[in-house]
This record gives structure tokens, C-alpha cells and sequence, in this order.
């Protein structure tokens, strides 16, 4: 592994998805945060049955003592966009980083899907599209960064 | 092998035809060279079979943490469906045709076969206050949860007896909350959407929450209006439910009988036990129903009169306090 940065080096569509899907996660979560203060009640998702995104965001799991998961949401996929640019991706010393960083952000997803469905028993549509989105994230890294180490 | 060597991408392995050319083709090139190629062609084979073990390893280091997710989202999903009736409570539902006309319609010797309480009720205390009365007609209070297994208790002979004075309508079948709630599932029915009709008694039910746990609380059902928050408040003021207020001269803290009575019977069960008297649950609710009829029967005037004058509502009466 280097760290050494290769200016010439072509960007790769891989590294554009890991990047796109960053910047989806990063702007559900800004909704989410902008929601979670301005109007909580007024998300757009169904508020019936099992899957209810306002029971979700307004119950009390969804803030870290003030802070609501929302904003920690966005700040952490804020820093996964910036490890994601492709000028980042010609960091090799960074991909560790960026293995741990989706890593973390998956084992968040399956602690807050146990939430959603033992604590709240309700589904957050909005909350899944970030669940989805952080999965394929930790895949197009990983292959990523094993692409570059069995080149 | 063959296919590797077909292919137009990857490096081609000597062939037949080329050895049987060779001779021509390279009739012109020294030994050594020769010898280069083929060791030139092995090492591109070589090369395109780590390439392949390569691909499988990326292939493996990307679906295994894909597969371990599904498993483990499988596997919260499973449980969660497999425990979600205990967790959640059981389900309000429309009620048996049947076991409604032997709640509210419970012979007359039957009740009077029930006779008072074989002790008095320590929850029914007087207020010494006045009548509570609503257009006209004395007013029954009923405030409790659908969680809550002592109200679940106390509906039963809250709607025999006021079953003496009017009509019930909307009844459905209900449960209290699930273990490690005491007496977890104790059959009963809701007035969260029950509706009451009578010429003498007015009644207002008031569920707060139902038994299902959203956020470690239950689910908020009824609003209490300002003016029953201040009775509750006058009688009750710890607020423990459920609380009962008898035209105003009686309030109930609690349930009037013991709940083990009816626990793990089902609604058909204890509704077919109220016709005899002879029964422990049929006795329990049919005496109980009595002492509530009798404090019922002071706020309207001893109407009807073949009710309040009955045997068993009079001696149901002496009981209390």
C-alpha cells in the first residue's frame, strides 16, 4: 500500500458510485435533520401501519441526548463524501479509513433496524433509503479497494 | 484450458497447429528465442489463473459482509414476526354475538342467587360528596387503560351492571397487557369506542392507553376532559386506575374483585359462567355487579324499581360503606 497520490490515474465508475451513494445518504439525512426541528410531523411517508417514519424520528431513539441521530446522520456522511471524491480515493492510505468508516456506518444501520423494528415497531422508508444506501456503500469500497490491491 | 486459450483478451496458449507450423514460421528464429516464447506464453497462463483467483477473492472479501448483513436482518425480522403477539398485546377484536347477549343479559334470579360479595370490597370507598349527574341522570366514571389488568377486571361487572339500566352498543373483545404485566392477558372488553344508552345513567368510559408499548410506554388512546381530570384528581390523586365514580357518591380505586378469578379463562368462559351463580367467576361478577347496581340505583332514585328493589341489589347494598 501507498500514499503515494497518482494525479494521471483515470477516476473509476466505481469510485463515482461510492461518492453518488454518499451524496444520497448525506442528502436524506440533511432532510431528516431539517425535519427533525423544523417540522417532525410533516415527513413525506406514510404515517399508518408499520411503516411510519414520524413515529420513528420523533420517538426517543432518535436523538443521542440533544443531538438528533439525523444530524450525526449527515456529519458522518458528509466525512464518508469527502473520503469518496475521487481525488481522495488517490490516497491509498485512506482506504483502511474508508473500510472502517462504511463498516461503522452498516453496523449502524443494523442497530437502528433493531430499533425500528423492537423498540418503535414501525419503519422509516426515509431511514431505509440510508440503510440501503450505506450497505452498497461498504460494497463498492470494499471491491474498490480490493480491485486496487489485486492490480 | 481451451476456452482460456479461445479467448481473444486473455493470452494464447500454444496450440497444435502452431507447433506443427513452428517449423516453417520460425524456421528463421534461433533456439533461444523459441524457448522465450513458450516461457513467455506459460507466464501469461500463469498470470490469467491468478487473475481469476484474484477476481473470486474480491468477489468473496465484497458478498461475504452482504450475506452477513441479510443473515442478520433475516434473522431480526424472524424473531420479531415469531415474538411480535407477545410483545405487542392482543389485538382489540369484534365480539361474539353470543357472549354479548350472556354479559348483558344475565337473569334476574341469577343475581339475586349472587347475592353480595362474600367480603366487602376494600376499593369502594363513599365520598361524602355530592351527586354527580350529567342531562339529567346520574353519572357513572370510568377511567382506566386497556393495559391495565385491574380495569380489565372491573369492566365485566361494570357492564353487567349498568346492562340492568340501559344498552350497550360497540362492545368489542379486548386484553390487558401482555407479561410481565400482572395477570398478562386478562380477558375483557374496551369502552374506547363502546357506546351506552339508558333513561336513567349516563356513563362516560375512558381508555388512556391501550396495551400495546410504543417507546417502553403505552400507546395513548382517550383524552380525560378537564372536569373528569379534576374528579379523578379529587378522589384519586395518585392517579391510579382504574377509578371508578358511581353518580358521585361512590368512587372505586381499583378492581372490586380478585382477578385471579377470570385469568386465563377465555371471554367465552367466563361470560357463560355469569348465569351461575354457583361458579367462582360467576359469583365474583355477579355479586360484584350488585354492589355496583345498588350505588348506582341511590343516584336514580331506586329506577327501575323491579332492579334496585331486587334481593340481591339490596343485599349487595348493605356492603356498602
Amino acid at each position: 500500500m501507498t500514499t503515494n497520490a497518482t494525479p494521471t490515474a483515470r477516476v473509476s465508475r466505481v469510485e463515482l458510485t461510492t461518492l453518488a451513494l454518499s451524496l444520497i445518504a448525506l442528502a436524506v439525512s440533511i432532510y431528516l435533520t431539517i425535519e427533525h426541528y423544523a417540522a417532525p410531523n410533516s415527513l413525506a411517508c406514510p404515517d399508518t401501519g408499520a411503516i411510519n417514519c414520524t413515529k420513528v424520528t420523533t420517538s426517543k431513539w432518535s436523538e443521542v441526548g440533544p443531538v438528533p441521530l439525523a444530524l450525526l446522520g449527515a456529519i458522518y456522511f458528509a466525512a464518508m463524501s469527502a473520503l469518496c471524491v475521487p481525488a481522495a480515493w488517490r490516497i491509498t492510505a485512506l482506504d483502511r479509513v474508508r473500510i472502517v468508516g462504511a463498516a461503522g456506518g452498516v453496523a449502524t444501520a443494523l442497530y437502528l433496524v433493531w430499533v425500528e423494528l423492537y423498540q418503535v415497531e414501525a419503519i422509516c422508508l426515509w431511514c431505509t433509503v440510508v440503510h440501503v444506501a450505506s450497505l452498497a456503500l461498504l460494497v463498492t469500497v470494499l471491491w474498490r479497494v480490493t480491485g486496487r490491491e489485486s492490480a | 484450458m481451451e476456452a482460456v486459450s479461445s479467448s481473444p483478451t486473455r493470452p494464447t496458449r500454444p496450440t497444435r497447429s502452431t507447433h506443427q507450423r513452428r517449423p516453417s514460421q520460425s524456421a528463421g528464429k534461433p533456439k533461444g528465442a523459441a524457448l522465450k516464447e513458450r516461457e513467455a506464453a506459460r507466464r501469461a497462463l500463469a498470470a490469467s489463473a491468478q487473475g481469476r483467483a484474484n477476481q473470486r477473492r474480491r468477489l468473496v472479501t465484497v458478498l461475504a459482509p452482504i450475506g452477513a448483513v441479510l443473515a442478520v436482518l433475516a434473522v431480526l425480522v424472524v424473531v420479531r414476526v415469531a415474538t411480535s403477539q407477545d410483545h405487542a398485546g392482543k389485538k382489540t377484536r369484534s365480539a361474539s354475538a353470543i357472549v354479548i347477549a350472556q354479559v348483558t343479559g344475565v337473569p334476574a334470579a341469577t343475581f339475586d342467587a349472587a347475592g353480595a360479595p362474600a367480603k366487602r370490597s376494600p376499593t369502594i370507598t363513599a365520598t361524602g360528596g355530592g351527586a354527580l349527574t350529567a342531562d339529567g341522570k346520574t353519572r357513572v366514571l370510568y377511567i382506566g387503560a386497556e393495559y391495565c389488568p385491574f380495569c380489565a377486571t372491573e369492566r365485566w361487572p361494570l357492564i353487567v351492571a349498568l346492562s340492568r339500566f340501559g344498552t350497550w352498543h360497540g362492545l368489542k373483545y379486548s386484553y390487558s397487557a401482555p407479561s410481565p404485566e400482572v395477570f398478562p392477558d386478562t380477558p375483557t372488553f374496551t369502552f374506547h369506542g363502546a357506546t351506552y344508552a339508558s333513561r336513567y345513567v349516563s356513563f362516560t368510559g375512558v381508555e388512556t392507553a391501550t396495551n400495546r408499548q410504543v417507546d417502553g410506554s403505552y400507546e395513548p388512546l382517550d383524552k380525560l376532559g378537564a372536569d373528569d381530570t379534576a374528579i379523578m384528581k379529587q378522589y384519586d390523586p395518585q392517579g391510579s386506575i382504574p377509578f371508578t365514580d358511581l353518580g358521585g357518591r361512590w368512587v372505586i380505586n381499583g378492581a372490586t374483585y380478585d382477578p385471579t378469578v377470570i385469568h386465563g379463562k377465555t371471554h367465552a368462559a367466563i361470560a357463560a359462567t355469569l348465569a351461575q351463580a354457583t361458579s367462582a367467576s360467576g359469583k365474583a361478577i355477579d355479586s360484584a355487579a350488585n354492589v355496583l347496581t345498588a350505588a348506582i340505583c341511590q343516584g336514580t332514585g331506586g329506577q327501575p324499581a323491579a332492579v334496585c328493589t331486587s334481593p340481591g341489589v339490596v343485599a349487595a347494598g348493605k356492603t356498602l360503606p
